[in-house]
């Protein structure tokens, strides 16, 4: 039984539309006009325990709406959610138990006091026993080394801290489904790792699902199985993200050195010139090109060195969005 | 103690013991809002003092209103509810946000906040109470337990029914972003029809039986008349009447705001 499945997801918004000026504002107050917004439309998939899965997409694209309709904090206009065999409307305290919903920009922990208290405040609210509190508050220390920000207050901590600390507070009562929006969001490449390697291990000791979004697509690379691609608010794409690349990625970029310089209308008979800037330049091929032309350029100029990788993953995402969203106003 | 019961009393002292500790970060706020709290019968005392220097109005001597706008203010002090500006902000930044996933009604968190919050302003003005009552005996109440006893129910039934009136109020951000200004406005009214600026039998008598019709005296004026030993026999029963009817109708209303609100949460803040 998969841990979550979305099945016809749909949520549209009223959103009052108001003409300009006073006019307008007056006109809305006595006869408001309502246009529906549809932030997530017909949205199916479903995730096996365990895996970890990264939600891809544009601002407002529908990520946040679909993530907050799963963890029961949205009520969907349309379609319906299971998780860990649960109704995430009717499940009650049960349901809540089994999951976490983390919000990069929202907070849980007491701004005034240090997190020790949120967390103390939680084994209350979760009921955990006095044992397992203690075993799980110990593991998340070590594993998200907040030894020393423990006893600090909250306003006093930086922002990787605290995400740290939200985290911690999030997974006390060990939760076996993992919503997180934005975990790593303004976060230095340190704090990001940090968050990363946690959440590996998490789902390696205790088993969870973890379902994330994140604009970083170092988070989905390091973390994620599989990918939810949406786009105003319609799922694009789910498999893996190895597949998607292969797919939309149709060049390969060689990346050279050069000895000494050479025109860019040379280099241009090997590839397109993405850039070129004695010495680096950066050519890109069809796929299928790619080795003859890497053949042909240590043959006839002068190279000191050269790779053969794959275009930037934002760039294919962006490409696919691209196609995506012609494939859907087609 | 059943394991419940056990579950119950934790998750209470612990959002208390957060509610005090937070508190404790803003010792100055918390003497600033006791002085507003203070202030509003102060100004009405002076006014009425200087009015019954030549004789008492309406049955009201010196010593009585003294003796109403001191129970007036500690009364206030245990049953007002500000909770239509937090839900407000819950509601309309998206705290709700991390307050629904948890297995605990934030309803609880309120009510918890309330008890907190009326303990500590309470208790500062009890002792205020006190002190003052040492230096000026007009503001001395005849100890009666009785009437204590009968006060506190009073006085429980009203700061539910504020909880109640302001938690509904709030709900109302759900819909629109003005739910505190509702809530101004009732404040508004409530200066007058609660009793909060005079004693509810000084007011005309059409006032007053528009007050009657509505909740505003059993908020305010029916507990604070019964500490200062005003309400008797059958007129006693009939403030709790009214009280408990008030208390089941916003019940009511606060369990429809509710559960028709959260269906329509935007859920905002990312």
């Amino acid at each position: 039984m998969p841990a979550i499945a979305a099945t016809g997801l749909s949520k549209s918004f009223q959103v009052k539309v108001r003409d300009s000026g006073l006019g307008g504002a007056l006109r809305a107050l006595f006869r408001p006009k309502y246009r529906e917004v549809k932030a997530v439309t017909d949205v199916s998939f479903a995730i096996e325990p365990g895996e970890i899965v990264a939600f891809l997409g544009p601002n407002g694209a529908g990520k946040t709406t679909t993530l907050k309709m799963l963890a029961g904090l949205l009520y969907p206009t349309r379609g319906s959610v299971e998780v860990v065999g649960f109704n995430p409307w009717t499940g009650g305290s049960a349901f809540k138990r089994r999951i976490t919903l983390v919000l990069g920009q929202r907070q849980q922990l007491v701004w005034d006091l240090p997190p020790i208290e949120t967390f103390t405040l939680n084994r209350a609210i979760y009921d955990i026993p006095d044992a397992d509190f203690k075993e799980r508050l110990d593991e998340l220390t070590e594993l998200l080394d907040l030894g020393a920000v423990l006893d600090k207050p909250v306003r006093q901590l930086s922002l990787g801290e605290r995400m740290k600390c939200e985290l911690a507070a999030a997974l006390l009562h060990r939760p076996s489904v993992l919503f997180l929006d934005e975990p790593t969001l303004g976060l230095d490449v340190t704090a990001q790792e940090a968050i990363r390697r946690f959440l590996l291990s998490y789902r390696d000791r205790h088993g969870a699902t973890i379902l994330l979004t994140s604009h970083y697509m170092q988070d989905v690379t390091a973390l994620a199985s599989r990918v939810l691609m949406i786009n105003r608010g319609r799922l694009l794409y789910d498999g893996a993200l190895e597949a998607l690349v292969a797919k939309i990625a149709q060049a390969k970029r060689l990346e050279i050195v050069l000895q000494r310089e050479v025109g860019e209308e040379v280099l241009a008979r090997f590839g397109e010139v993405k850039s070129h800037r004695f010495p680096n330049a950066v050519l890109e091929t069809p796929r299928e090109h790619a080795a003859a032309a890497s053949a042909r350029l240590l043959a006839e100029l002068p190279i000191a060195d050269i790779s053969i990788t794959d275009p930037p993953i934002e760039e294919v995402i962006q490409r696919a969005f691209a196609l995506g969203s012609e494939n859907g106003d087609s | 103690m059943t394991a419940a019961a056990r579950v119950w009393a934790r998750r209470y002292g612990a959002l208390m013991r957060n509610a005090w500790m937070v508190d404790l970060q803003y010792r100055a706020s918390i003497v600033l809002w006791v002085l507003w709290g203070v202030m509003e019968p102060a100004i009405a005392l002076g006014i009425w003092w200087s009015i019954a220097g030549t004789g008492a109005v309406g049955g009201y001597t010196r010593t009585d209103f003294a003796r109403y706008f001191f129970a007036l203010t500690l009364v206030n002090q245990l049953t007002i509810a500000w909770d239509s500006w937090y839900l407000d902000r819950w509601i309309r930044e998206g705290d709700l946000n991390f307050k629904l996933p948890r297995p605990l009604h934030p309803v609880h968190e309120a009510i918890a906040d309330n008890i907190a919050y009326k303990a500590r302003s309470a208790g500062t003005l009890l002792l205020i109470w006190v002190v003052v009552s040492l230096v000026w005996p007009v503001v001395r109440l005849p100890f009666a337990p009785k009437t204590f006893a009968i006060t506190a129910v009073a006085v429980v039934l009203a700061a539910m029914l504020r909880f109640l009136i302001s938690f509904t109020t709030g709900l109302m951000a759900f819909w629109t972003t003005r739910a505190t200004s509702i809530m101004e406005l009732h404040a508004g009214i409530s200066l007058f029809l609660a009793g909060r600026i005079a004693p509810l039998s000084l007011l005309p008598p059409v006032v007053a039986g528009v007050a009657s019709w509505l909740w505003f005296p059993y908020m305010l004026s029916f507990p604070v008349t019964v500490l200062t030993g005003a309400v008797h026999g059958p007129a006693l029963w009939a403030g709790f009447r009214g009280q408990l009817i008030w208390i089941g109708i916003w019940l009511f209303a606060c369990r429809t705001a509710w559960r028709a609100g959260i269906k329509r949460y935007g859920a905002a803040g990312g």
